[in-house]
């Protein structure tokens, strides 16, 4: 809830947004126990045999409960969606924010990040099916319990009593109860994704060698505990709903006891009797809808705690690049750099590594040393642990995974300079190797793009920009070796004299460098 | 009644885009296809029930009729309920005395002693209809993606929500929808008959404005159906462009663009929800539509039976008793529509799931041109024969690979080069079975490879992908992934002549590879391909790319371990070294 709270402040109007939502939802809830108890009435007094007009008001009172019931809740999910439809919004800002401000460079966070897009969704039901209907429905229970104070006290401290324990008490224990059950759901559901996962990841190795039968048979084992799991928990449910529809016949049980003794002892109109009896029938829809509320925040919660532990976060290095510096003489200057992710193992000790203009250096070493937060430091993501790390200059990058945007390939290459004209991005990528129309749209994670030809386009975004220094990470890995040269023949025209790092493996591209640095021996050569 | 929800979705932020983030959603064609989200909007319109989801229901029958049964009960507990209810307050009304209750208190609270045990079998017996359903559909799509090896339309992370979440989402359909279905006929008519014994006036208006519940139900649900999808595939729009932003985080944040993207998604999320607003006015008229009808006709026999008391023809007791059971005859028929709400999502799950189960027929299932397969006149029946190979995938717009031919014999090292992009793993991935080609034929031995014949063909096969999958647990499990029983000795030897003698036995491999670099993974990958050859049955070898990311030396090693095997092998590289050791060199997509 203090997400929310943290959240409203962000949305235009709050306080008049939320007032409105449960305003309209309690009329509306308001609407349906009106209607049932201006008919209880109604019907009561009409056995007194009163004359015709003594039962005009409550004829009117039935009508616009009956119509307005149905006006009030379309509006208020009209504006209780605007609401959480604002709230995810909202969310879904701050959260990019918080993530942008954090380098992500290198560091494998891939489920997570997948996992946060879903789980910001959850503030909708928060809203919509949480925190409307609950505040909503309080106030319903309190009005009509303050409405029927005024003709018996006792019976309506009674109702609110019996409200009280099948709006609060009940779903509060449903809760608890089912938390517990739902708790031990969540390592089978978890073991059933991971299977899922792995055997979707490697279904061509699983197939390739054999291996389905046995990954199938792992994914019913999987299933067949989470069922197991799911019914001991669709048990204990189960209590918990009966506990709230026993708590609502007790909520008309004690009434009619209560009332029927006022009504003898001469202390309750005898109209009124059918009112506080009927009454708590219809606020069964709310506490329902508590009983709902419940169970949607304790899902809701779980994703929102995902949410909020990524929002909390302490920032790693400065996330963004600062792409304003620029510099007469550019250039990499590592001095003696202990290299490494603030509060991790030290990577890469006391390198010392200098890339002058026109210079094009090799970094090579074995797979998982890390080339690539040593790029990341570079790049200025991250601080160095000790040592010192100047570089000069603005600083391109040519990432070994490079996202491509579901858009237009235009747009993609803008990455590389927001203000780059048609023609600019035409040139681009014909250098890049990629002569395709600017317009073109790629799908879902550039799926209509090979792997090559992705990395063209990451190429491209280096090659339309500016850039003074230049910091190759694998460029020639999944390219056949004639484009890969072509690739690095135009990279290398285009950042002419500019100082060049080149992370590879390959021997055909170290041999184009004009010095190679070695990471573990971190000794420089020729 | 068939729409194409994807072409309504006009591009809304494309227009003076600054940011390249902006991100018109353009691609949704290709883009909304493949996950859980992709389903709603995919979605052809079948009426209330798909019937696919109908037959799976066979396997939980009895859970669906004792559901039916249970509902039905609960109906004649609300009758017994509203009968001592309108006794119990009529009379002390009439006698202004509080002893007439002590007949009534006990049976009523029997009455929700019973409601209460309803309630909780009810909730027992929906999970177990739910469950057998999604269970099923849970193995079989598993299966369908084992048969499907290469399925793009299934990405792992979509596969999971479906299978975990997505499926869930069913319950609300197996446990609720489909028994409220059977009961909103069959308590309409319980408590139509209680209230026809007492009154009848009230029981033609209940009978007159019940009907006009599913008639408008339906009229506006017509009306709204596409606004509805619209909506669904708006949200998804929303939904991907952040994740597609979150995901390519790490390059904006190399180009210094990461926060600047910050006002262009402001921008997004505000003009998506003014629409999904604008489509959310219209879809929900059928709920006000349908509580207008229920709530007007409840006021309508509360004011009729009122003056009827009030004019002697009716008592009160009976009176109270249609006004309480009133509303029960609409509450069944209403909340067929609320649980088709609550179970749309897990339709389009199970909308998803048949979609990777059985997928619809594309152009490229055309059977491969059943052209003969004999011997060459001039040699011996090679290993593999490849003619005139061409494969289009579903949806492109041109072959990725056309017009290859090649044989392979016994104890030959074909090196498959090209262009990126040219379709070399495309050919790769028809030998071993898991794309179809769409022209052309593979014959092995001389006999053409047939989908039946796959299983005992891959028996023969050592297999190298580009990316190759790793299981989690050890590096010695995966290699041991083809042959389980492989001694630590023989996994150690594997390891060893896979360029990998580095790599301890007993080093975890986390989710998806995590600890593993790419050159590793690879590595182990040939070391599970060496395991299988040593184990024998082994005559072909496929490899993608065996030596990206090694050095000269490990190279060099690599090739003499595979040449060492003395098996033919089909090699994906673009590698000098590999080039020179080929005893044949076929260009694909030159």
């Amino acid at each position: 809830m203090n997400l929310v709270l943290r959240l409203l402040d962000g949305v235009d109007r709050p306080r008049l947004r939320v007032a409105l939502a449960v305003l309209l939802a309690a009329l509306a809830s308001g609407a349906s126990v009106g209607l049932m108890g201006t008919s209880a009435w109604m019907l009561s007094r009409a056995a007194e045999l009163p004359p015709e007009h003594a039962l005009a008001l409550g004829a009117v009172g039935v009508r616009f409960f009956g119509i307005s019931r149905g006006v009030f809740r379309y509006t208020e999910r009209l504006v209780g969606h605007d609401l959480g439809l604002r709230l995810q919004s909202a969310l879904r800002l701050l959260t990019y924010e918080r993530l942008a401000r954090t380098t992500l460079l290198g560091r494998r966070r891939g489920d997570l990040l997948t996992r946060v897009v879903a789980d910001v969704e959850a503030i909708l039901d928060l809203v919509v099916r949480v925190a409307i209907p609950l505040t909503s429905g309080a106030v319903v229970i309190l009005g009509t319990t303050v409405v029927l104070g005024a003709f018996n006290l006792p019976s309506a401290l009674v109702l609110l009593f019996t409200s009280l324990l099948a709006a609060v008490a009940a779903p509060l224990l449903a809760n608890r109860l089912s938390r517990a059950a739902d708790a031990a759901a969540v390592p089978a559901r978890g073991a059933l994704a991971d299977v899922v996962h792995e055997v979707s990841r490697t279904a061509p190795d699983l197939v390739a060698y054999g291996a389905d039968g046995a990954a199938l048979a792992q994914v019913e084992a999987a299933d067949a505990a989470l069922r197991r799991a799911e019914q001991r928990a669709a048990w204990v449910r189960g209590v918990a709903v009966a506990i709230q529809v026993a708590a609502a016949g007790a909520a008309v049980v004690a009434a009619l006891v209560i009332g029927g003794h006022a009504v003898a002892e001469g202390r309750l109109d005898r109209t009124m009797l059918a009112v506080l009896v009927l009454t708590p029938l219809a606020l069964h829809e709310v506490f329902g809808d508590f009983a709902k509320a419940a169970q949607t925040y304790t899902r809701a919660r779980v994703a929102l705690e995902r949410v909020e532990a990524v929002l909390d976060a302490e920032p790693v290095g400065r996330g963004d690049l600062d792409a304003a510096a620029s510099d007469p003489r550019p250039g990499i200057d590592l001095a003696d750099a202990t290299i490494g992710w603030p509060g991790g193992d030290p990577l890469v000790e006391h390198l010392t590594l200098r890339v002058g203009p026109g210079e094009r250096v090799a970094l090579v070493g074995p797979s998982g040393v890390g080339k690539t937060t040593v790029a990341a430091t570079i790049l200025g993501l991250i601080p160095p642990r000790s040592g010192s790390v100047a570089v000069r200059g603005r600083v391109g990058y040519l990432a070994q995974d490079a996202h491509v945007f579901a858009s237009s390939v235009e747009e993609n290459v803008k990455i590389g300079r927001r203000d780059a004209t048609r023609a600019q991005v035409t040139d681009a990528l014909a250098r890049a190797g990629l002569p395709v129309d600017p317009g073109l749209v790629v799908g879902e994670l550039g799926s209509t793009l090979s792997g090559g030809e992705r990395r063209r386009l990451a190429a491209s975004r280096l090659l339309v920009g500016d850039y003074q220094v230049v910091v190759l990470d694998e460029p020639s890995e999944h390219l056949d070796p004639e484009t890969a040269a072509a690739l690095l023949d135009d990279l290398w025209a285009s950042t002419a004299g500019a100082p060049t790092l080149v992370i590879t493996h390959d021997p055909a591209v170290v041999a184009r460098c004009d010095r190679v640095v070695r990471l573990g021996s971190a000794t420089a050569e020729g | 009644m068939t729409d194409h929800p994807s072409r309504d979705g006009a591009p809304v932020t494309g227009r003076g885009a600054v940011l390249a983030s902006n991100l018109p959603r353009a691609g949704d064609a290709a883009g909304l296809r493949g996950s859980q989200g992709g389903a709603g909007p995919r979605r052809t319109r079948r009426g209330p029930i798909d019937p696919r989801l109908l037959r799976r229901a066979r396997a939980t029958r009895w859970f669906l009729v004792a559901l039916v049964v249970v509902g039905a009960a609960g109906a004649l507990l609300t009758l017994a309920q509203a009968w001592l209810l309108s006794r119990g307050l009529s009379e002390v009304f009439h006698t202004r005395d509080a002893a007439p209750l002590g007949a009534v208190v006990v049976p009523l609270a029997a009455v929700f002693a019973g409601k209460a045990a309803l309630a909780w079998l009810n909730n027992l017996l929906g999970q177990r209809a739910a469950a057998s359903v999604k269970s099923q559909l849970r193995t079989d799509l598993l299966r369908a993606r084992l048969e499907r090896p290469l399925d793009s339309e299934a990405s792992a992370g979509g596969l999971v929500t479906l299978v975990t979440q997505g499926l869930d989402a069913l319950d609300g359909f197996y446990a609720k929808y489909l028994p409220q279905l059977v009961l909103a006929v069959v308590v309409p008519a319980i408590v139509g008959v209680a209230i026809l014994t007492t009154d009848l006036i009230s029981t033609v208006i209940v009978a007159a404005t019940l009907p006009l519940i599913p008639l408008f139900m339906a009229l506006v649900g017509w009306t709204t159906e596409t606004r509805t999808r619209r909506r669904w595939a708006l949200q998804t729009r929303l939904a991907r462009h952040f994740g597609d932003l979150v995901e390519g985080l790490p390059t904006l944040q190399v180009f210094g663009r990461a926060r600047a993207q910050v006002e262009g998604l402001r921008r997004t999320e505000d003009a998506h929800r003014a629409e999904t607003m604008a489509t959310l006015r219209i879809s929900f008229l059928s709920a006000l539509v349908l509580e207008l009808l229920a709530t007007i006709s409840v006021a309508i026999v509360a004011v009729t039976t009122g003056f009827r008391v009030l004019f002697g023809d009716l008592d009160l007791a009976s009176a109270l008793f249609v006004l309480i059971l009133a509303p029960e005859a609409y509450l069944p028929v209403r909340q067929v529509g609320v649980h088709y709400h609550d179970s749309a999502d897990g339709m389009a799950a199970a909308e998803a799931a048949f979609a990777l189960i059985d997928p619809p027929a594309t152009t490229g299932e055309v059977p491969a041109t059943a052209a003969p397969a004999v011997a060459d006149a001039a040699g011996p029946v090679p290993l593999l024969a490849v003619r005139g190979l061409g494969h289009t995938y579903p949806g492109a717009g041109g072959p990725a690979v056309s017009n290859v031919s090649f044989a392979v014999r016994r104890g030959e090292f074909v090196v498959l080069t090209g262009p990126s992009g040219g379709g070399k793993t495309t050919v790769l991935n028809a030998l071993i079975g898991f794309v179809r080609p769409t022209v052309g034929d593979i014959a092995v031995d001389g006999v053409p490879l047939s989908p039946a014949a796959l299983p005992a063909w891959r028996r023969r096969v050592a297999y190298v992908g580009q990316t190759p999958g790793m299981v989690a647990g050890t590096i010695a499990d995966n290699a041991r992934l083809g042959d389980p029983d492989a001694s630590d000795a023989d996994v150690r030897r594997a390891l060893d002549d896979a360029g990998a003698p580095e790599l301890p036995l007993g080093q975890p491999v986390g989710d998806d590879g995590e600890g593993v670099s790419a050159g590793e993974r690879r590595r182990i990958a040939t070391a599970r391909a060496l395991l299988r050859i040593r184990r024998g049955g082994v005559d072909l070898l496929l490899l993608d790319e065996p030596t990206a990311g090694l050095d000269a030396d490990a190279e060099a090693a690599l090739l003499r371990g595979l040449r060492g095997t003395g098996l033919a092998a089909v090699v994906v590289s673009h590698r000098a070294a590999v080039i020179a050791e080929a005893d044949a060199v076929v260009e694909v997509g030159a």
